[in-house]
């Protein structure tokens, strides 16, 4: 072959093999390449909105949002990131291997800014925003995060807010929640987070080889999440606060005719801002302590009712046509029950149904109590709300317990006694009831007549939902009956030997029931149940005192309460 | 004779103006107003070539017979001047300042070699068709031109531009081919120049090392040396069959691709243009060059013929080369792709080159 004829071939070999090449890359792979083209140029730029804020009835803030800012690094453009944090660490004083761990720990790709050290001061901020020019790589970035004005007021019904944990994370991804989401952890800020949620919006950008902004390709404005306004009322939330804090136990207040709860405290309690400000190990205090603080007691924890279950003795008896209000029974201190001697906490002496709610007789409701027999007692309970779920929205709810013989006899191969009859007549025994399920009960006696559905939010963005979350459940007692125990309640705090005697200054009509609840170990858990005022009554209340001391403790601080309320002019 | 005239102006011009729009697209998202120019500068660079081209194919390529030694001395003496008072720019000393505009002198000595060997390997007269290196022995046919095409070759490798002087040594190999030196020569000279490789090996600049490294895997430094490679490959490939549209490619206006006005261009084209843009392209390099072996082989002139395949191998071995480091399958060096490049220097010459070759055509039939 002559020497051109093989060069031209050599050429012609050379052209097929940039065509070859040209292939390989465009049609062979060009999908791929038509990614990275796109990841190369195309950055999203997240803009959140804020979370919905919590207001009280009237309106008024009970957390809210506020500005924080976050120092994030990003490490594209960056070749040493030592350097960046090294500026970092000098200007907010954080130690560098700190903010190297956080650095590792919130790093998930090089194109996405990384966050090292969140929630800065804002003069720390103004000063790193400073350096913007000089190190390109330090964003500081302005984010809504929560605001607890009142700190740990009414934490339980709100709840917290955190990164979304696994569990939830499989649950709510359908829902277009995505890991490192902020979410609400009980309370409201769980149960309405759907809503309180803000979206995320942001902006579709383009940029060049350096991260810097070419042109905006679309944008998606940030919604704030929705106003979710309570049905509690901060002003008596306060008082019940102030009262309440340093007594283990919960305080709850109701408008006995609509179920709005007004105001709702635990304590110990704690204070959400920990969890926005990531105090590790104030958090980890807090789920270890033994009194648990994020136990929501109102709700979630159910004990012995002790004299509050007389109310429940008195109604059946009085619908069993067992007593009359007329019927007495003399108390000699205590009363002979089969072979076994069952005490009162007095020798009252002759008590009719009116006497023997105001002083509480034992002997009277023991006596009651083999009359109307265990099962009915069971019965009445239940009709009454108790043993049960109250159905209210907050998450957590216990449904106490309620003891009968057949229940015994199914879980436990047990006979059930005339003994035991007499022991669930004044609430003790197997008997638990929580501190709502009171509330709603004397609500019951304070309407005459309806079972409510206690609920804590008015509204959620501006849409009325109490016509759909007032629900009443008529309970089939005669008129009279609630009348006669209404009248005894009120005869616990007027007459001068009723146990709930220390209200009787108040300027307010109270009637209620006290409760001393014997427990294995340790003191007396403290009840006041109670509706005020007498006439026309506008509170349910309930004030829970965990190992609180006899009934009286209760009582006192109910009194401070209502003073308090009274004197700020709510009643 | 007409017909190559007209084939070669009309391919050359394609080509260019498509230079002139893929050098618009990638320079129009950046600011500054020399930016904003460059596709202005280059059409006038294209004015410019299409007068010498017209001006060449007028000019009796004879007369460079004559001419040779004062146009090899002049491309020594520029490449000498671009060692003593040449222009740094990225690393390299390749530019002479001009009045308004950057000359390359090793683009100049690309040519004039061509015609220096076609010079030495022919004879005056123009009536003996025959080559004198027929009868050439090894010092005559290999290491006598070898030292003249070794002079201006260690000075632009010095520059450093590897590129341009590995073209040179190349169309040196590749006429020296097409003369009737023998094989066995061939074969020593590459065997000397090939085997002593691992030795030059640490005489290159780091950057080179790091370039040939880098070519035989581009990921080992992704954001160094790897990186031009890595995006022409992805400017390339997502483009796809029809490509992105003219100003639409992200990677080149975007300014992910670097140099993409220059050595990148053809990537530049191929993300707007597509697979079919660029296989057209490509066949419109592969006509010129054909157009180039036709004439050198119906010319009985054997300066002329020389000159002619040499300059074809020179267009051939130029876009060969810069096509494949654009696509990944050679290493980068600086190399333009001919009349599609910004640079003043590549296009005057590539259009001076392509009149020289048409008045060879042309004169031909006058014998």
């Amino acid at each position: 072959m002559e020497r051109k004829t093989v060069l031209s071939l050599i050429i012609i070999l050379m052209f097929a093999c940039l065509i070859i090449g040209l292939f390989n890359l465009g049609i062979l792979q060009g999908a791929k390449f038509r990614r990275l083209s796109d990841s190369n140029c195309i950055r999203l730029i997240a803009q959140s909105g804020s979370r919905g804020n919590i207001l009280d009835r009237n309106g008024e803030v009970i957390v809210d949002n506020k500005i924080s800012y976050d120092v994030m690094i990003l490490s594209q453009d960056l070749n040493n990131i030592d350097q960046a944090l090294t500026l970092i660490s000098r200007i907010l004083g954080i130690g560098i291997v700190e903010l190297r761990m956080a650095f590792k720990k919130n790093f998930i790709s090089s194109s996405i800014p990384v966050t090292v050290a969140a929630n800065i001061e804002l003069k720390n901020a103004i000063i790193l925003g400073e350096y913007k020019i000089e190190e390109p790589s330090i964003i500081v970035a302005p984010k809504p995060i929560r605001h607890y004005p009142y700190g740990a007021l009414a934490a339980h019904v709100i709840g917290y807010v955190n990164e979304i944990d696994r569990w939830r994370l499989t649950k709510l991804e359908d829902y277009g929640y995505k890991t490192k989401d902020i979410v609400g952890f009980g309370g409201v800020e769980e149960k309405y987070d759907y809503y309180l949620r803000q979206e995320e919006g942001g902006l579709s950008v383009e940029v060049n080889h350096r991260g810097k902004f070419m042109r905006v390709l679309g944008f998606q404005p940030p919604r704030n999440g929705k106003d979710v306004v309570l049905t509690l009322d901060l002003k008596i939330q306060k008082i019940v606060e102030e009262n309440l804090t340093g007594r283990k136990g919960s305080v709850i207040l109701m408008d006995p005719f609509s179920g709005e709860i007004l105001a709702l405290a635990n304590y110990p309690n704690f204070n959400p801002a920990v969890f926005v400000h990531k105090r590790t190990k104030l958090i980890s205090g807090l789920f270890n302590d033994p009194d648990a603080p994020f136990l929501n007691r109102a709700i979630g924890s159910s004990y012995p009712p002790a004299s509050v279950f007389k109310i429940v003795l008195a109604s059946a008896g009085l619908e069993l046509k067992k007593i009359n209000p007329a019927t007495s029974f003399v108390c000699q201190g205590s009363t002979m029950v089969g072979a076994r001697r069952f005490s009162c906490w007095d020798e009252h002496g002759v008590q009719d149904l009116y006497q023997a709610i105001a002083h509480s007789c034992n002997v009277f409701f023991y006596k009651t109590g083999l009359l109307v027999g265990a099962q009915n007692i069971h019965d009445y309970a239940l009709k009454l709300g108790l043993g049960r779920n109250v159905g209210s929205e907050m998450a957590g709810e216990t449904s106490g317990f309620i003891p009968s013989p057949l229940w015994r006899k199914i879980n436990k191969f047990q006979n059930w006694f005339d003994g035991d009859t007499a022991n669930l007549s004044i609430g003790q025994g197997d008997c638990l009831i929580t501190p709502l399920q009171a509330t709603n009960m004397l609500a019951a006696f304070a309407n005459r007549g309806s079972l409510l559905t206690p609920y804590i939010v008015k509204s959620v963005g501006g849409l009325d939902l109490s016509v759909k979350k007032k629900r009443f459940t008529g309970v089939p007692f005669k008129k009279n009956s609630f009348e006669v125990i209404a009248q005894g309640l009120a005869k616990v705090v007027s007459d001068a030997k009723g146990t709930g005697n220390v209200l009787s200054t108040l300027p307010i009509k109270v009637a209620g029931k006290t409760g001393t609840a014997q427990v294995p170990r340790g003191a007396t858990h403290a009840w006041f149940v109670g509706f005020f005022p007498v006439d026309k009554p506008r509170y349910a209340i309930c004030v829970f005192l965990e190992n609180g001391g006899p009934g009286h403790a209760a009582s006192l601080m109910t009194k401070q309460i209502i003073e308090a309320m009274n004197n700020q002019g709510l009643i | 004779m007409r017909g190559s005239f007209f084939k070669i102006l009309i391919l050359a011009l394609i080509i260019a103006s498509l230079g002139v729009l893929s050098i618009y697209s990638s320079t129009s998202q950046k600011e500054g107003m020399l930016w904003q120019e460059i596709y202005k500068r280059q059409l006038l660079w294209i004015m410019i070539g299409l007068v010498f081209f017209f001006l060449m194919s007028r000019f009796n390529y004879r007369k460079l017979w004559d001419a040779n030694y004062f146009i090899y001395g002049a491309a020594l003496f520029f490449l000498l001047l671009v060692f003593g008072l040449g222009v740094i720019r990225m690393g390299a000393q390749r530019w002479l300042k001009l009045a308004w505009f950057n000359f390359q002198p090793s683009e100049f000595a690309k040519l004039a070699m061509i015609i220096f060997l076609a010079r030495y390997f022919s004879r005056k007269s123009i009536d003996d068709t025959s080559l004198s290196s027929g009868k050439f022995g090894i010092f005559q046919g290999i290491i006598l031109p070898f030292i003249f095409v070794g002079m201006p070759m260690f000075l632009i490798i010095e520059q450093p531009d590897l590129g341009s002087g590995l073209m040179l040594m190349l169309i040196f190999v590749g006429l020296l081919y097409l003369t009737h030196v023998r094989l066995k020569y061939i074969f020593m000279l590459l065997a000397v120049l090939i085997l002593p490789l691992p030795f030059f090996w640490h005489f290159l600049h780091d950057y080179q090392k790091q370039r040939l490294l880098v070519f035989l895997n581009p990921n080992i430094d992704p954001l160094g040396a790897g990186y031009t490679v890595i995006q022409s490959r992805i400017a390339i490939g997502s483009g796809g069959f029809f490509g992105r549209g003219w100003l639409r490619g992200s990677q080149s206006q975007l300014y992910f691709l670097p140099e993409s006005h220059t050595d990148f261009i053809f990537a530049t084209f191929s993300e707007q243009w597509g697979f079919l843009g660029s296989v057209l392209l490509i066949l419109m390099y592969y006509l010129i060059i054909r157009q180039g072996f036709i004439i050198a082989q119906r010319t009985q002139d054997a300066f002329g013929r020389l000159l002619a395949y040499g300059i074809s191998l020179l267009l051939t071995l130029q876009v060969f080369i810069n096509i494949a480091m654009n696509l990944g399958l050679a290493p980068v060096v600086g190399l333009p792709l001919p009349m599609m490049s910004y640079g003043g220097s590549s296009v005057l010459i590539t259009f001076v080159a392509l009149g020289i070759l048409v008045n060879i055509d042309r004169t031909r039939n006058v014998f």
